[in-house]
C-alpha cells in the first residue's frame, strides 16, 4: 500500500488499540479472560490479513505494512496473537490457501509430515491457549492443524499471556501445500514480528516515563528536573531508538528483499539488539518511576514484561548472535566490514 | 502524552555512493601497505601526511565543497562512505580529518572569500592540517567560558590566553580557536569570536601534554601577545558561539564515534578461529549487531542532513550509544580472548591489543562533547529542561 494508505490505516489502528485495549483487557488475558470481542473487532478490521494479497481476501498489504501495524500494536501491549494470525495467513496465502479467520499459532519446530498426517512437540508456543489453528512447517510443506487435533498444555509466559506446548500426533491438516518459505525463515519472520512489537513497547516505556517523571513531585518539584533523573530517561531513549531503528532497518531490508530470505541477517542483527537492550530499558524505566512502576496497578508491567517474554520469542540474542558470530568466524577478519556495510552474514 | 519521536528512518545510501566505495576500496588496497605510521592499529586520529596527500589525489578530501575551492560538489554521502571506508580499513587519516571533517565546512560557511581561496584547496589536496582550539585550562564542557582574550589592536587583534587537549598542534599548520573580543567571562555566550590562526606565529608556544598511554596528541597552546591580523577573524565578531555550536554538529555526528576501535572487533575474529564455541559465537555476533546498529544510526542521521535537516538530538544519541560501546567492546573481547583464543600466542598478543584500546577508551566519551553533556542535549530534546 502506498504510504498515505498505511498512514491511514495506522491511524485507524492507533486510535482503535487507545480506545478498546485498555488495561481491563490486558489484566483480563492475565486471568485467563479471552477477550472474544475484541478480537471480533480486529478481525473485522483486517489487521490479521494486513499482508495478505486482494484476491485471498486480504488487504493487500505488503510485509513493510504489517511490520509497521505489529509496531503500533506493540506499543499498546495487545494481547492477542495479531502478529502469529497474520504471519500465519501471509504464509498460508504464499502457499496457495486461502487464510480462515479466528486467531492461529505458529508451531515452529521439529516436526514431520508423514502421509499428510503431522508428528511432533513444539514448546513454548505463543498464543498456543486461544489458537484455533496451528501452522507448522514441516519437510517443506506448510500445515494448518485445527486445534481439535492438537494437544495443548498451557503454560502462561512471564507477562500473562497464553503460551504453552503443543503436541501433534498423526494429526490430520485442514490444509497442506509446499510453503513458500523455510522453517528457519518462519522463525526470522517471527523475529521480526517480535523485534517490532518490541520498538512499539520500548517507545511506550519511554513515552510512559518521561510523562510520570514531569508529573511526580519530590523534594517539592518534578522529578524530571533533577540531572540524576534527566540522565537516566536520556539514556533510556538512546536504547529505545537503537531498539526501533534496528527493528526498522530489518524490516525495510525484509520487505525489499522479498519474503523467501530478505533481509536475513538484518533480522537477526535487530532481534539480537532489541534482546540485548530489553533489560537495559525495563531496568531505567522501572527505577525512574520507582515503587509506581512496580505495582500492578501501573501499566508499565504491561510493557516491561512484554519486553523481557519477547526477547526470548523465535530466538534470543544468544540465538541470533550465534548465527551471526559463527558466521563472521567462518568467513574471517577481512569478510567482516564489507558484510557490515551490506547488512549481511558474512562469507 | 507528546514526547519527540526519535525516529531513525531507515536510509539506503544512494547507488552514486555504494560506487565510489569500491574505489574507495580498491585506492586503499593498494595505497596502505606502504604507508608506514607509529601505531600498529591506525585510525583517524594517526597522523599521516603521505596518506593525506594520497587521499587528496584522488579528490576524497573535501569532498562536498565547492569545485572552485578544490571540491568535489559530491553530496553528503558520498563523503559518509569515504570515511566509513578510512575507518574500517584503518587508514591513517589523522592528518587531514579535523580540516575535513569541520574546519573546511567552517570556512566555507563562515570564512571569507580570501581565507577559503588561501586555505580549502591546500586542504583538499591533503596539505594542510588543522587543530581545534577551544578547551582551556577552566573551560571544558563548560565552553562559553572561555577566558583567552583577543583584545582589538590596529590591524587585528592581540592575543592572550592558553588552549588545551589541543590534539596535533605540533603537527598541524592552523588552530580555528574560540576567543573573546569583548565582555566578560560572566556574557557567556556574547562577546566570542573564531580566529583562523597559523600555528606559527610569534608568541605561540607549544607544549605537549601527554596521555596516559604515553602518546603525545594533545598540546598545551599559550598565546602570549600574539597578533593576529584582521583578516584571520572568522565570520563577524561575537558570533563565535553561533559558529562553535555548528561545528560540534560535525564533530559528534560522524561514524569514528564507533569505528573508531574497530581494530579490536576485527582481531578478535582472528583468535577465535573459524569455529568458536557457542557462546563465543554468541558475545561476537551481539557485538556485531551491535555496531550494525549503530551504523544504521548513523546513516540515517547522514541521510536526514542530507536531507536539509539538523539531527542535533539524533547526532548527540549516536555519539552517546557509539563511544560507550567502543568502551565496552574492548573489555568483552579481552575476557571472550582469554577464555576462547584458538592459540595461547593468539591470545597474549591479543591481550595487548585489548588492553591499550581499553586504556585509549576513557577518551571516547570525553572529546567532543562528554556523555553527561550529550545526555544534557537529549534530556532537552525530551522536554525535560
Amino acid at each position: 500500500m502506498d504510504r498515505e494508505t498505511r498512514d491511514m490505516l495506522l491511524d485507524t489502528a492507533g486510535r482503535f488499540f487507545t480506545e478498546r485495549c485498555g488495561k481491563e483487557i490486558v489484566n483480563g488475558v492475565e486471568k485467563g479472560i479471552w477477550p472474544a470481542d475484541f478480537w471480533k473487532e480486529i478481525e473485522e478490521m483486517g489487521l490479521p490479513l494486513t499482508a495478505v494479497p486482494e484476491d485471498k481476501g486480504g488487504v493487500g498489504g505488503t510485509l513493510a505494512d504489517l511490520m509497521a501495524v505489529l509496531r503500533l500494536a506493540g506499543g499498546h501491549a495487545v494481547p492477542v496473537p495479531l502478529a502469529e494470525t497474520a504471519l500465519a495467513a501471509m504464509l498460508v496465502a504464499a502457499a496457495g490457501g486461502t487464510p480462515k479467520p479466528g486467531p492461529a499459532a505458529l508451531a515452529l519446530g521439529p516436526l514431520a509430515m508423514a502421509g499428510g498426517r503431522l508428528t511432533g512437540k513444539v514448546e513454548r508456543v505463543p498464543f498456543a491457549g486461544p489458537a484455533e489453528r496451528f501452522v507448522a512447517i514441516a519437510d517443506g510443506m506448510l500445515v494448518v492443524v485445527a486445534r481439535a487435533n492438537a494437544r495443548v498444555t498451557l503454560a502462561p509466559s512471564h507477562a500473562g499471556e497464553p503460551y504453552g506446548t503443543v503436541v501433534f500426533e498423526n494429526a490430520p491438516a485442514e490444509f497442506a501445500a509446499r510453503s513458500a518459505v523455510t522453517v528457519e525463515r518462519a522463525r526470522e519472520l517471527g523475529a521480526l514480528a517480535r523485534a517490532m512489537q518490541m520498538a512499539g513497547a520500548a517507545d511506550k516505556i519511554l513515552a510512559t516515563t518521561v510523562e510520570y517523571s514531569k508529573q511526580r513531585v519530590q523534594f517539592g518539584r518534578p522529578i524530571s528536573t533533577f540531572q540524576a533523573i534527566q540522565h537516566m530517561l536520556a539514556e533510556l531513549a538512546s536504547c529505545v531508538a537503537a531498539t526501533i531503528a534496528s527493528a526498522e532497518a530489518a524490516a525495510r531490508d525484509a520487505d525489499e528483499g522479498g519474503l523467501a530470505d530478505g533481509g536475513s541477517f538484518s533480522i537477526a542483527a535487530a532481534k539480537t539488539q532489541a534482546s540485548d537492550f530489553a533489560q537495559r530499558i525495563a531496568a531505567l524505566s522501572h527505577q525512574s518511576m520507582g515503587a509506581m512502576g512496580f505495582t500492578h496497578e501501573h501499566i508499565l508491567h504491561h510493557y516491561t514484561r512484554r519486553l523481557w517474554v519477547w526477547r526470548r520469542d523465535f530466538g534470543s540474542e544468544s540465538f541470533w548472535g550465534e548465527k551471526i558470530g559463527a558466521a563472521v568466524a567462518k568467513a574471517g577478519p577481512p569478510a567482516l566490514w564489507p558484510a557490515l556495510t551490506e547488512s549481511r552474514y558474512a562469507s | 502524552m507528546s514526547i519527540p519521536k526519535l525516529e531513525f528512518p531507515p536510509f539506503h545510501l544512494p547507488p552514486e555512493a555504494e560506487a565510489l566505495r569500491g574505489e574507495v576500496r580498491a585506492f586503499l588496497k593498494e595505497t596502505l601497505p606502504a604507508i608506514k605510521t607509529e601505531d600498529r592499529f591506525a585510525s583517524w586520529n594517526t597522523a599521516s601526511p603521505d596518506f593525506s596527500k594520497a587521499l587528496g589525489r584522488r579528490g576524497w578530501i573535501g569532498i562536498t565543497w565547492p569545485k572552485q575551492y578544490g571540491g568535489g560538489e559530491r553530496s553528503f554521502l558520498d563523503r559518509y562512505v569515504v570515511t566509513e571506508e578510512l575507518l574500517g580499513n584503518g587508514a591513517p587519516a589523522g592528518s587531514h580529518w579535523v580540516a575535513d571533517r569541520q574546519s573546511g565546512p567552517l570556512l566555507l560557511r563562515f570564512g571569507s572569500e580570501e581565507q577559503r581561496q588561501a586555505i580549502l584547496p591546500r586542504i583538499t589536496r591533503g596539505e594542510c592540517y588543522f587543530s581545534i582550539g577551544m578547551s582551556e585550562p577552566d573551560s571544558g564542557s563548560d565552553l562559553a567560558s572561555v577566558r583567552t582574550r583577543a583584545e582589538p589592536v590596529p590591524g587585528g587583534f592581540r592575543v592572550n590566553g592558553t588552549k588545551v587537549w589541543t590534539s596535533g598542534a605540533h603537527r598541524n599548520h592552523y588552530c580555528i580557536t574560540l576567543v573573546r573580543t569583548s565582555g566578560q567571562r560572566e556574557d557567556r555566550h556574547k562577546g566570542l569570536s573564531q580566529l583562523l590562526v597559523d600555528l606559527k606565529t610569534p608568541g605561540i608556544t607549544i607544549r605537549p601534554i601527554i596521555n596516559l598511554a604515553g602518546r603525545h596528541d594533545w598540546n598545551e597552546v599559550t598565546f602570549s601577545d600574539c597578533f593576529i591580523p584582521e583578516s584571520c577573524l572568522i565570520g563577524n565578531e561575537g558570533d563565535g558561539w553561533l559558529q562553535v555550536t555548528s561545528e560540534l554538529a560535525f564533530e559528534r555526528s560522524g561514524p569514528e564515534r564507533f569505528m573508531q576501535n574497530f581494530y579490536v572487533l576485527r582481531e578478535l575474529v582472528r583468535v577465535l578461529g573459524r569455529q568458536p564455541a557457542k557462546r563465543a559465537g554468541a558475545i561476537l555476533g551481539r557485538l556485531v549487531a551491535r555496531l550494525w546498529t549503530l551504523r544504521q544510526m548513523s546513516v540515517a542521521v547522514a541521510g536526514m542532513m542530507q536531507g536539509g535537516k539538523s539531527p542535533a538530538i539524533e547526532a548527540s544519541l549516536v555519539k552517546d550509544l557509539g563511544t560507550i560501546y567502543q568502551q565496552d567492546l574492548p573489555e568483552i573481547a579481552r575476557t571472550l580472548a582469554e577464555s576462547d583464543a584458538t592459540t595461547e600466542d593468539d591470545m597474549a598478543d591479543f591481550l595487548d591489543i585489548a588492553q591499550y584500546a581499553t586504556m585509549m577508551a576513557p577518551s571516547y566519551t570525553i572529546q567532543g562533547g562528554t556523555t553527561q553533556v550529550l545526555r544534557g542535549i537529549v534530556a532537552r530534546g525530551l522536554g525535560l529542561r
